[in-house]
């Protein structure tokens, strides 16, 4: 590997993993001595790694679980087979992260959908000062680029998750005041504005943490209104 | 200890004036209760009224329609106060509670306004069509609303308040704060805290209050103002960034402009760790305390 070239994010979350062979970790970790970009880089790997290490084995507090799960697809099975699944009864701690760099914001997304909020806090707390490495595979279905979804990491995919909720909210529609669907509605729609004004920004400027950390919180808070609702439904 | 022995109280005389549905009525009980017990409320439509006293006892007032029930039971060290409609869903019921200033209590309703005051114990408000406001509080607090708007005042003790289409308003309030809406501003007055969190979408932030050595304060807007008002001399590391908005400081400190509208100030030492963010509205940053009227 050249030193001058960053490793694909893959290639960094194997190296935290351990997964890679010596010649290739001597590679990286030469790599990481010279580059603060990618350094920073695995060092928030890490800490998303041991921040999911550190929840507590407990499933969703809804029983949303069945119908979120059914939408999410190991992103291993088209990808080499790497990712693995847990459900919930299988425990956090033994979750494998395998991230991306890009997907680093929405990988807080998917801790808050599987019922495990508070990671955000963690990232918070060690935003970089720097932007994320930039070198990206464009050819990796995770790239996150103007004409991809930010949200779209490992083997979870925001989208369908979403699209889950969304359909629970539909099925259970005429169980809401319909005022309150209204304003549930409109409230999806501001957030779905600032979605896609975040979106639209960071094809713009994809390198910029800050776009990255504001659109992965407004699709977190999407997801948290659409609990909230559905938590409403089942109440 | 007359009633506490009673699986479910229902005390219904007749009515004080026609309210809402049919003819009116009210529910008057008295509840003793041993320190640790726990009060839950769950009141479908109409209003909550819940006021610390010094008694170790619960009393329950209820004006509703005939139509309804007022139950007021005991589940282990629970007292539970709950409407019902004697047939069909329950209507409008107004409840006014007092309780012992050290009990926990959880208020839930649909269409339903809540207010609390007075209670020194765990304090949970939550509610779809409705506001939800707390004086005092002195123990872990959480307000929500879908709806409504939601306030507190004189909390001491941590608090985490919610809107959705609304407004939240807190103010002088110590502890560690976390609030949020989605279609509605933000306004914090005569706060002293080291733990600040809050987040809207498509509204306005404000914040008076002082930043403590090694506390952290987060202020995030998409389509909102943020004016952020620092009396005093204070030591905090600011971050600022925008995408489409301006930044303006009255404080005299140097400030590193980064690429993609992102800015670095630091004030006095830095001992804090101040993070402002709005996408597309103006972030104002001022010396001396802001009222946030």
């Amino acid at each position: 590997m050249n030193d001058l070239l960053h490793p694909a994010p893959e290639r960094l979350s194997e190296y935290l993993d351990g997964e890679l062979g010596d010649r290739e970790r001597a590679q990286v970790a030469t790599h990481l001595q010279g580059c603060g970009d990618c350094a920073g880089a695995v060092d928030q790997l890490r800490a998303v790694k041991e921040r999911a290490a550190s929840l507590p084995a407990r499933g969703p507090e809804t029983d949303l679980w069945p119908a979120i799960e059914g939408r999410l697809k190991p992103r291993g099975a088209t990808a080499g087979g790497r990712a693995t699944i847990l459900s919930p009864a299988r425990g956090w701690r033994d979750w494998r992260v395998s991230l991306g760099l890009p997907q680093l914001a929405a990988a807080a997304l998917a801790l808050v959908l599987l019922g495990a909020g508070g990671l955000w806090v963690a990232l918070e707390r060690t935003r970089p000062s720097t932007p994320a490495a930039t070198t990206t595979d464009r050819t990796a279905p995770d790239f996150i680029g103007p004409t991809a979804l930010p949200a779209d990491f490992g083997f979870v995919r925001y989208d369908g998750a979403i699209a889950a909720l969304r359909q629970t909210l539909e099925n259970h529609r005429d169980e809401l005041d319909p005022t309150t669907v209204r304003i549930v509605d409109r409230n999806l729609l501001v957030i779905d504005h600032a979605i896609a004004e975040a979106r639209r920004a960071l094809a713009a400027d994809p390198a910029n943490p800050y776009l990255n950390h504001h659109l992965a919180d407004q699709m977190q808070r999407k997801v948290n209104l659409l609990r909230q609702v559905t938590a409403l439904i089942h109440a | 200890m007359i009633l506490s022995a009673l699986a479910a109280v229902i005390l219904t005389t007749s009515g004080l004036s026609d309210r809402h549905y049919g003819r009116g009525a009210h529910t008057d009980t008295t509840t003793d209760v041993k320190p640790g017990t726990r009060l839950q409320i769950e009141n479908f439509g109409g209003e909550v009224v819940v006021e610390g006293w010094s008694k170790d006892a619960v009393h329950v007032y209820a004006e509703h329609s005939a139509r309804n029930l007022v139950e007021v039971g005991r589940e282990g060290g629970t007292i539970r106060v709950v409407t019902s409609g004697r047939r069909g869903p329950p209507l409008t019921a107004e409840l006014k509670v007092q309780v012992p200033r050290w009990m926990d209590v959880r208020v839930s309703g649909v269409y339903t306004d809540i207010s609390v005051q007075g209670v020194e114990g765990e304090v949970r408000a939550e509610t779809v069509r409705g506001d939800v406001s707390l004086l005092g509080g002195k123990s872990y607090v959480s307000l929500k609303s879908v709806e409504g708007g939601v306030t507190a005042k004189g909390t001491r003790g941590r608090i985490e308040a919610s809107s959705v289409n609304e407004s939240v308003k807190l103010e002088d309030v110590r502890g560690e704060i976390s609030a949020e809406t989605v279609n509605g501003d933000v306004a914090l007055a005569g706060i002293v805290s080291d733990a600040v969190e809050v987040s809207t979408v498509n509204g306005n932030i404000c914040f008076g209050g002082e930043i403590h050595d090694g506390g952290h304060y987060a202020f995030s807007t998409h389509g909102g103002d943020i004016t952020l008002g620092i009396p005093g001399e204070p030591n905090a590391s600011i971050s600022v960034s925008t995408f489409n908005g301006e930044f303006e400081s009255g404080f005299q400190a140097k400030l590193f402009e980064h690429q993609g509208r992102r800015y670095r100030l630091t004030l006095g030492k830095g001992g804090a760790d101040i993070t402002v963010e709005s996408f597309e509205g103006t972030i104002h940053l001022n010396p001396g305390e802001e009222k946030c009227e």
